[in-house]
């Protein structure tokens, strides 16, 4: 591929997510009447908080070039354990912090796992979700727990006329666009994504700054946990199942890269979840046989990261260091 | 711009110069890099290190830079003993390297990056970065480099010089007093060079100490005020620049004796030196045509006879190592043509090795070996489609286990080392040896050689250099690219040399001239 | 201890501490019954250890086995299925049934290794990709064709293969033994070797990279078919859900065994220790009649400390 076509290229991969969000508005516009509404897309901006959440934790660990499957599990243990304490009575507010704890905690066993014991992330965090699925069962007892109505009635409160679940993940993508663009950790993070070895050199503190970005990716687990039990009022055995696919998607969509270095939450992340979910609204509209989702998701997955990886290559073919012919002053 | 050369007006001062080494010794796997170098570099005054590759340059940059500690000696900094442990200790005693590889992080802007560890803050509790004052601030220093772009620019938007003027402006943010510039020109434009220049005149007439390492003769002379000559480790010369011509330093940095012992060497077959090429492809076993990569090599064009050594020389950035990455089909051409026996070379290295092309690559770690595996695994290598039978390629242990045993003999790998023990654990020689066993292994018709004895001991050159000779006494054809000329003239037939993509340059045996061919690697006259 | 930990042999030490282990709290346990369940219940794993231990050898991971799995279970089941499959009743039904999983393998897997290979996607999200997209389509076919989950009445010579013990011996006895011929004994097997221990050496020495690479994940599929085999055989079923539980115990296996998650490192028979390792955990806790859950955490604990123990060899046992 000659160098000269790869600039456009680029840059026309850059445009596909916002391309596919048009097409989704088209195609499903066209095929179903109550799809481009007010009221709809209320609901969808509603239902993606809690996906939008956890995507904003899972960018700052895409950032380092790393990854955490287990965010899924991480709500599940959460929210398991809340409802429990919900329904032997204790107040809102614990259940709340102790979901947001339990986020903690997960991501705390992650950094560890990645930063001391030097496991690649995906395996790591792979064993993670296993063992915090089943501890997620075990808590539940394989059954469904319904909660009682005060988490519902978080999800339907309203403050200033906007749905509770939306001002929190709103508050959330504002906090972490904040922290990212505007303060050093989150441009460190960025340098560290793009040359961990001159970020070393540079004396950047990389432990750190590996261990705080699995922290954070797992309270947002937990955040993310609470806005989705917050709709759905119940713990199934099924919670938070897929919650990683979905947020990777949502992250990698928006622009952030698998490789590192490079994502933006807002409007980046933000943008993926909103997109993800407008495509399953729409499936759902359109009535689409509900078998084919799978196939769906995994291929907007797949899309998504095909695009980052041929990205990614097109930028190292550009940056090689070229001699330069009519070289220096003599 | 302008700049005043050679600050032949300036008064001299007579405190003790900002950085002073003294009796540095430093070596390397039993190589002794540095044997007692002493010189000082005085505040405001710009001083200039050449010598050849190897000669040890780099080193005296990285023991000052903090990457490494001298094994004898002291430096001096501001007259207190300096002991970085490590760049950053480098750093906080106020000594800025700006090194050839820039360490730049290319998805964030000048500013971030200038102050990627001290950014200016807002100071109100949370650690908000006070945009203003980064953007005040990293102007600022842009100004003091001359560098016209917003703070905001992303550096990866930036030309290889400008991120250059860059790194320096990062030195000047960190407050440095000694700046270590290592071969600064390499990627830079003419009009980049000169903004260089003015640039590094402004800082010395600010009262900053410089030390300026470079190949390009030309501009060491008119830059610095004074110079320091490295030959083998040692001091050769030193002195104020106008003390010295071009000539004479070339003369210096070449010295006169040999210090190695090559093997002889008897005329070849046919040398595919223009004369002896009659017809148009006249016994050539390569031949390469008018071959163009825009960047990289420019309308280049040679013959390689069977049974001959033909060496490559020239600096680093020259595009040999690129070169031999073309011929061996690991990066594209525009256009051109190569030709291996008559016929057209092309395809994957895989096709090329089956025609009978093999590459012995510049970094054994990354691209020469398997580390992790054995040595009998890494001499077989290459030969294992060879000797693997049809259909499902089962592998004929017995003509590998010979093969290998064959190849151990003829390299002389140290005997200690067992066909089982992993590459990692041998010496720098006897890895190398593997290496080439690997290539021999196929009884190559051209072997692309590429600095092959880089970090190896002069027992294990001696033997790698009779190896290239009984290859080529075999009838093969050998291209060693080296930057040592005087290794290059112990062992060839002829030398060509490269510069700036192209050949400037091309010697015979008779006609080998340690400072002509220098001279050719430095200028792009022809010889 | 690192000599130890460090040896071949260190699996079947902890096989040896594991049965030690189990013996005297579970009932059952030490019996000729357990022993053929065992034996029986551990060759899927055999097979499907086997094939991803040769992508693991050329640093890469296959985390789509369990949905060939699934997909090559719902196709054999589609073709020679006694009531509605297309072949159904036929004497053809099987052999053609049987290809029909081999292929579904080796695609799937020629998909994984093209995008792994040529366009360089990361092996564990095109892997875990696919894992979805295929096993979805396992469902959504089964659910299409025969409009229900799983496929029965499969002709009784394939169900041979699960009833007879001996013939599922054979066939997993057969690719293993096949897989460590390739590996030991013919230049694909080195070249598996040489990608993963450094992939640019490897092309500069003549080794075409990219079309072993793609070999690699087209043999896991295969494997991963042929588990499938042994499977939907032994459970007289074609369904998308057989082997889902299998995935952690497929890596487990092969890393605790002593194959390495970065590449260059791995035998067969290193492997076969690793499957009878987490077999002995797997019937232990079955007969312990430990809640499903637990088993889960188990199963991630047992994940976790393989990768550890993985991570200690590399760094700290140098060996030959």
């Amino acid at each position: 591929m000659r160098a000269s076509n790869s600039r456009p290229l680029l840059r026309l991969l850059d445009f596909a997510p916002v391309a596919l969000f048009v097409a989704v508005l088209l195609v499903f516009g066209a095929m179903s009447d109550k799809f481009l509404t007010a009221d709809n897309f209320t609901q969808i901006l509603v239902q993606s908080s809690s996906t939008a959440v956890v995507a904003v934790g899972m960018t700052f660990v895409l950032l380092t070039a790393g990854v955490d499957l287990s965010v899924g599990a991480i709500m599940f243990v959460g929210a398991g354990i809340a409802g429990k304490m919900a329904l032997a009575g204790q107040p809102l507010s614990l259940c709340v912090l102790t979901m947001l704890g339990v986020g903690l905690l997960g991501g705390a066993v992650n950094a560890v796992l990645v930063t001391r014991f030097k496991l690649v992330a995906f395996i790591a965090t792979l064993a993670t979700l296993y063992i915090g699925r089943g501890m997620g069962r075990w808590i539940t007892q394989t059954r469904a727990m319904n909660l009682p109505d005060s988490f519902l009635a978080l999800g339907s409160a309203k403050g200033l006329g906007v749905p509770l679940p939306l001002l929190i993940a709103g508050a959330v993508v504002l906090i972490a666009q904040w922290v990212l663009s505007m303060t050093p950790f989150g441009r460190q993070l960025y340098a560290l994504g793009n040359n961990p070895d001159a970020a070393r050199k540079a004396g950047l503190p990389t432990t750190r700054l590996l261990t705080a970005v699995y922290l954070v990716c797992g309270v947002c687990a937990g955040l993310g946990g609470l806005l989705a039990l917050s709709q759905l009022g119940s713990v199934s055995p099924k919670f938070g199942e897929l919650y990683e696919f979905d947020a990777i998607t949502a992250a990698v969509l928006g622009g952030t890269s698998l490789f590192g270095g490079r994502g933006r939450v807002f409007p980046g992340t933000v943008l993926g979840a909103v997109l993800l979910k407008s495509i399953f609204n729409g499936l759902v509209m359109v009535q689409a046989d509900p078998y084919l989702y799978p196939l769906i998701t995994s291929s907007i997955i797949f899309g998504a990261v095909l695009i980052d990886s041929l990205r990614s290559h097109l930028m190292v073919r550009l940056g090689r260091r070229k001699i330069r012919v009519e070289a220096g002053a003599n | 711009m302008d700049f005043t050369p050679n600050n032949a007006e300036r008064p001299k001062t007579n405190q003790e110069p900002v950085v002073v080494f003294e009796r540095i010794e430093k070596s390397f796997f039993g190589v002794k890099v540095l044997q007692g170098v002493s010189f000082g570099v005085g505040v405001g005054r710009i001083v200039g290190l050449v010598g050849e590759n190897g000669a040890g340059k780099s080193t005296l940059m990285n023991l000052l830079g903090g990457n490494l500690q001298p094994d004898a000696g002291e430096l001096r900094v501001n007259g207190h003993r300096y002991t970085p442990r490590n760049p950053k200790d480098a750093r906080a005693a106020g000594i800025a390297f700006v090194h050839q590889e820039l360490n730049l992080f290319s998805n964030l802007s000048i500013a971030e990056n200038l102050f990627l560890t001290d950014f200016p803050l807002l100071g109100i509790g949370v650690p908000w970065i006070d945009r203003r004052a980064l953007r005040s601030r990293a102007a600022e220093l842009l100004r003091q480099v001359g560098l016209d772009h917003s703070p905001d620019t992303l550096v990866e938007r930036l030309p290889a010089g400008e991120r250059q003027l860059v790194e320096i402006a990062k030195a000047l943010g960190a407050e440095a007093r000694v700046i270590l510039l290592d071969e600064p020109t390499t990627s830079l434009s003419s009009r980049e060079c000169e903004r260089l220049f003015a640039l590094v005149t402004q800082l010395r007439d600010r009262g900053m100490a410089l030390l300026y390492i470079s190949h390009a003769l030309g501009d060491v002379l008119r830059l610095c005020d004074d110079l320091v000559v490295l030959r083998d480790g040692e001091r050769v010369g030193s002195g104020a620049t106008k003390d010295f011509t071009h000539d004479r330093l070339v003369s210096m940095m070449v010295g006169r004796q040999l210090n190695q012992i090559y093997p002889e060497r008897r005329a070849p077959i046919q040398t595919g030196s223009s004369e002896s090429m009659a017809s148009p492809d006249g016994g050539a076993v390569l031949q390469v045509d008018r071959i163009s990569q825009p960047g990289i090599v420019r309308d280049l064009s040679f013959k390689l006879g069977a049974g001959e050594v033909l060496g490559i020389s020239g600096l680093m950035g020259a595009g040999r190592s690129e070169l031999a990455r073309i011929l061996f089909g690991l990066d594209p051409f525009a256009s051109g043509e190569v030709r291996l026996s008559g016929e057209l070379l092309t395809g994957s290295p895989r096709e090329r090795i089956r025609r009978g092309l093999a590459f012995l690559t510049e970094d054994r770690r990354q691209e020469g070996l398997c580390m992790e595996a054995s040595i009998a695994d890494n001499l077989a290598l290459v030969g294992l489609p060879a000797n693997s039978r049809t259909p499902a390629r089962f592998l004929d242990f017995t003509g590998i286990q010979s093969a290998v045993t064959r190849m151990r003999e003829a390299v002389k790998l140290s005997a200690k080392a067992t066909d089982g023990q992993a590459v990692r654990t041998l010496s720098g020689g006897n890895q190398q040896k593997v290496v080439l066993g690997k290539w021999l292994l196929m009884e190559p018709k051209v072997l692309l050689l590429d600095e092959p004895t880089r970090g190896i001991d002069v027992g294990a050159k001696f033997e790698i250099y009779q190896l290239i000779h009984q290859l080529a006494d075999r009838g093969a054809g050998v291209l060693v690219i080296s930057s040592e000329i005087e290794e290059l003239m112990g062992i060839c037939d002829r030398i060509l040399v490269m510069r700036g993509g192209e050949i400037t340059g091309e010697f015979r045996r008779d006609d080998f001239d340690r400072e002509r061919i220098l001279a050719a690697a430095l200028h792009s006259s022809k010889a | 201890m690192s000599r130890i930990i460090g040896s071949e042999f260190f699996v079947l030490f902890l096989c040896l501490i594991a049965f030690a282990a189990f013996a005297p709290f579970t009932p059952g346990f030490v019996s000729t019954g357990n022993f053929e369940n065992l034996l029986t219940a551990c060759l899927p794993l055999l097979v499907l250890a086997t094939g991803q231990t040769m992508v693991l050898i050329t640093g890469g991971i296959d985390l789509s086995v369990t949905a060939i799995i699934g997909l090559s279970s719902v196709v054999g089941a589609l073709v020679m299925g006694g009531e509605q499959g297309w072949l159904g009743g036929s004497p053809m039904a099987m052999p053609v049934a049987v290809a029909g999983m081999l292929a579904t393998g080796a695609l799937v897997g020629l998909f994984n290794g093209a995008c792994i290979a040529w366009l360089r996607m990361p092996a564990f999200m095109v892997t875990l990709t696919t894992t979805m997209f295929f096993s979805g389509l396992a469902v959504w076919l089964a659910k299409k064709v025969v409009n229900a989950e799983s496929i029965y009445h499969l002709p009784p010579a394939f169900l041979a293969l699960g009833a007879q013990a001996w013939m599922a011996l054979a066939l997993a006895v057969f690719a293993t033994f096949v897989a460590h011929v390739l590996l030991a004994r013919t230049l694909l097997g080195r070249w598996l070797y040489a990608v993963g221990h450094n992939p640019r050496a490897s092309l500069i020495s003549g080794v075409p990279v990219a079309g072993v690479t793609v070999g690699a994940y087209v043999l896991s599929g295969i494997f991963a078919a042929m588990a499938a085999i042994l499977l939907t055989a032994r459970l007289e079923t074609g369904s998308p859900n057989h082997g889902k539980a299998l995935l952690l115990d497929v890596i487990g296996a092969a890393v605790i065994g002593g194959t390495s998650l970065f590449g260059g490192k791995g035998k067969v028979l290193w492997t076969v220790y690793g499957v009878l390792f987490l077999s002995l955990i797997s019937n232990g806790l079955n007969l312990l009649n430990l809640s499903d859950f637990l088993i889960t955490i188990i199963k991630g604990v047992v994940i976790l400390v393989a990768a550890l123990l993985d991570v200690w060899r590399t760094r700290f046992v140098r060996g030959s």
